[in-house]
């Protein structure tokens, strides 16, 4: 299977129908059978196409966005579903916001290759800017299949909480998708803590990827990868494709093999000791 | 058989009286400094060192306890007041052992039944327990005490009754133990020797913090470092034997990534080398979230080779760790999914 990280990087966002155009050109580009799109792309996309009628500051573009979310959050997702299944794999169109209950949720979706809707995914951990936001948390990870594989779906700042990639490899995750978006700056170390780290200790692959674009006055870039255990990668770096912050995508192929092959080698989950966890729950 | 059992015993006795504590006691009196005040805890700058101790096996147990007190006295010189040893610290005393420094797979374990030898790596850790354990105590505590210094005297295979355990020790300022912790989550190999592991991680409060000794393999777990957090530890000592070729990203899996998940600092010494067939490799080094780095890297210090012997010494703040753990950016909580894990746990 081939998996591919897009950044947004260089997409035509002037409009729908250009961002069409442009996504489709990389997305062939990559010759994934999956592909994932970062966090926030959908306010990205709104943003840069002249939904909003003034240029407000990133924090407002969040604020603003719900009295017209429902018909928004409709389009965007319609035209990622035509797009998957127009070339037949299965997208993640990184995340929307949605109101329910008069809660806000950041989520994520995954399309099949017939442009079906197998999986919705709300972000389960908040930064301190998102909580200040009234954004509210999920309170489930679930998993579902990508052909053989199990997997599940992480955003933003789940990355950096490692309950999360252990939840989902206890489900028995083979491959986790993470849609996120770091403000510009040194973010390799905070990636290899994020997403690296998860994979490492779980023995999973992981799509990363995150958002390389210019928004409200806010810059985000990170570097596009695709994850795997350290020891069936060429250099042991757990990098199977890292790509640098500003490029399009990083892309790659699993061996699936060999991942369940040192799974059974070096069974880390198997290594748990749960008897000591038991003040985790009141931690 | 009898006469293999009498030699046995009669070794044992041998290897008890070479390693006695009077015997060290003497040795140490004309060694160690009789006028140093302990250290003033300043919890904005408190400094650690992280030993990397190469693998060399010793004839004379005096000759082990005189290079461990070079390695105090020079951390002490750079202004150590927490000074960490590493994994498997009790090694370097097999070489007292007949044949051991000829060994050329090590204590590895065979995988086929076939290939058994007749003394496991169990046996051989049970059998050094009764002499090598009250030595090991009477150095470093005589250490701490003399150069009035907290000491992670690193961890030990050693028999607790019947069982067989990894376990770390604590020494405070004074010299007395402070306590100790059995290694939590253990390698294939050592649950193939049947180790008994630890059940819980305990934690010390201290003058220059609160501390906690998780060993190697436990680092490799984010479950060890939040509980670590929940009890108020804000430095955890590790130390670490890694029997593999050295590879940065490898290297790398341990205490750093944990250090990033849960606010705290992290110290880690090492053990390397080849001796008796064995390989270790890694680099000491200290460590802390990325937000208190100047570079943002979450190193502090960190040894450059991964081989011979070395030292990595820091400063660490406690007062900046708290600011930091109170003003987090980004972590959070989720009842739901740890109430979900927890669930997970249980199934195991």
């Amino acid at each position: 299977m081939r998996l591919a990280a897009l950044t947004l990087s260089g997409i035509n966002l002037s409009s729908p129908a250009e961002y069409c155009l442009s996504l489709k050109k990389t997305l062939l580009e990559t010759e994934a059978d999956l592909a994932v799109l970062p966090a926030y792309s959908s306010l990205l996309l709104a943003f840069s196409s002249g939904r909003y009628d003034e240029s407000p500051a990133f924090c407002d573009l969040l604020n603003e966005m719900p009295p017209r979310l429902e018909q928004w959050n409709e389009e965007f997702l319609s035209l990622h579903s035509e797009l998957a299944a127009e070339l037949g794999l299965y997208l993640v169109p990184g995340t929307y916001l949605e109101v329910c209950n008069q809660n806000i949720y950041h989520c994520a979706c995954c399309f099949n290759p017939e442009g079906r809707v197998i999986a919705v995914q709300r972000q389960t951990h908040l930064n301190r800017e998102e909580r200040e936001l009234g954004f509210s948390r999920g309170e489930e990870l679930k998993l579902f299949k990508v052909g053989e594989l199990k997997v599940g779906l992480l955003i933003g700042c789940d990355a950096r909480h490692p309950e999360t990639g252990r939840l989902l490899a206890l489900q028995g995750a083979d491959l986790v998708l993470h849609c996120g978006a770091l403000d510009a700056g040194v973010n390799c170390w905070s990636q290899a803590a994020g997403i690296w780290a998860q994979v490492q200790q779980n023995q999973f692959w992981a799509v990363e990827a995150p958002l390389c674009a210019s928004m409200a006055g806010r810059i985000f870039a990170a570097a596009p990868i695709i994850h795997g255990p350290c020891e069936i990668t060429q250099d042991k770096s757990g990098y199977l494709c890292r790509r640098y912050p500003g490029d399009p995508y990083a892309a790659g192929n699993i061996n699936e093999a060999a991942r369940q092959a040192l799974k059974k080698r070096y069974p880390l989950l198997g290594l748990l000791n749960p008897h000591a966890y038991g003040a985790l729950e009141h931690s | 058989m009898l006469l293999d059992r009498l030699k046995e015993k009669l070794f044992q006795r041998y290897l008890v009286w070479l390693f006695r504590p009077a015997r060290l006691r003497r040795f140490l009196k004309g060694e160690l400094p009789c006028n140093i005040a302990p250290m003033v805890a300043d919890k904005r700058k408190i400094r650690v060192a992280a030993l990397q101790v190469k693998l060399e096996l010793y004839k004379n147990p005096l000759h082990y306890a005189a290079r461990a007190h070079e390695r105090v006295k020079e951390a002490h010189r750079l202004g150590a007041q927490i000074v960490v040893f590493p994994e498997y610290n009790s090694l370097p005393l097999f070489g007292l052992l007949p044949g051991v420094d000829q060994m050329d797979n090590g204590l590895n374990t065979p995988n086929s039944s076939a290939e058994k030898p007749a003394i496991s790596p169990a046996d051989i850790f049970n059998f050094m327990t009764p002499a090598v354990m009250p030595f090991i105590d009477t150095l470093f505590s005589r250490l701490a005490s003399a150069y009035g210094i907290y000491i992670m005297a690193g961890s030990y295979p050693l028999a607790d009754g019947k069982d067989l355990v990894n376990r770390s020790f604590l020494y405070g300022p004074g010299g007395k133990l402070l306590g100790s912790q059995d290694k939590v989550h253990l390698l294939p190999m050592e649950v193939e020797w049947k180790m008994k592991k630890g059940n819980c991680f305990r934690h010390f409060n201290t003058g220059f913090g609160t501390l906690a000794m998780p060993v190697c393999m436990d680092a490799t777990y984010f479950e060890t470092f939040r509980l670590l957090e929940a009890d108020g530890v804000d430095i955890a000592l590790l130390p670490i034997a890694n029997l593999e070729e050295y590879n940065y990203w490898l290297a790398l899996r341990g205490i750093w990534p944990r250090v990033q998940e849960s606010a705290l600092y992290g110290v880690k010494s090492a053990l390397v080398g080849n001796a008796a067939g064995f390989t270790f490799t890694g680099k000491a080094g200290i460590f802390a979230p990325l937000e208190l780095t100047s570079d943002h890297s979450g190193v502090l210090a960190e040894t450059e080779n991964p081989c011979g012997d070395a030292i990595a010494v820091a400063d660490l703040n406690l007062e900046a760790l708290q600011d930091l753990r109170s003003e987090h950016p980004w972590r959070d909580k989720n009842p739901a999914i740890l109430k979900t894990l927890n669930e997970a746990y249980r199934l195991l």
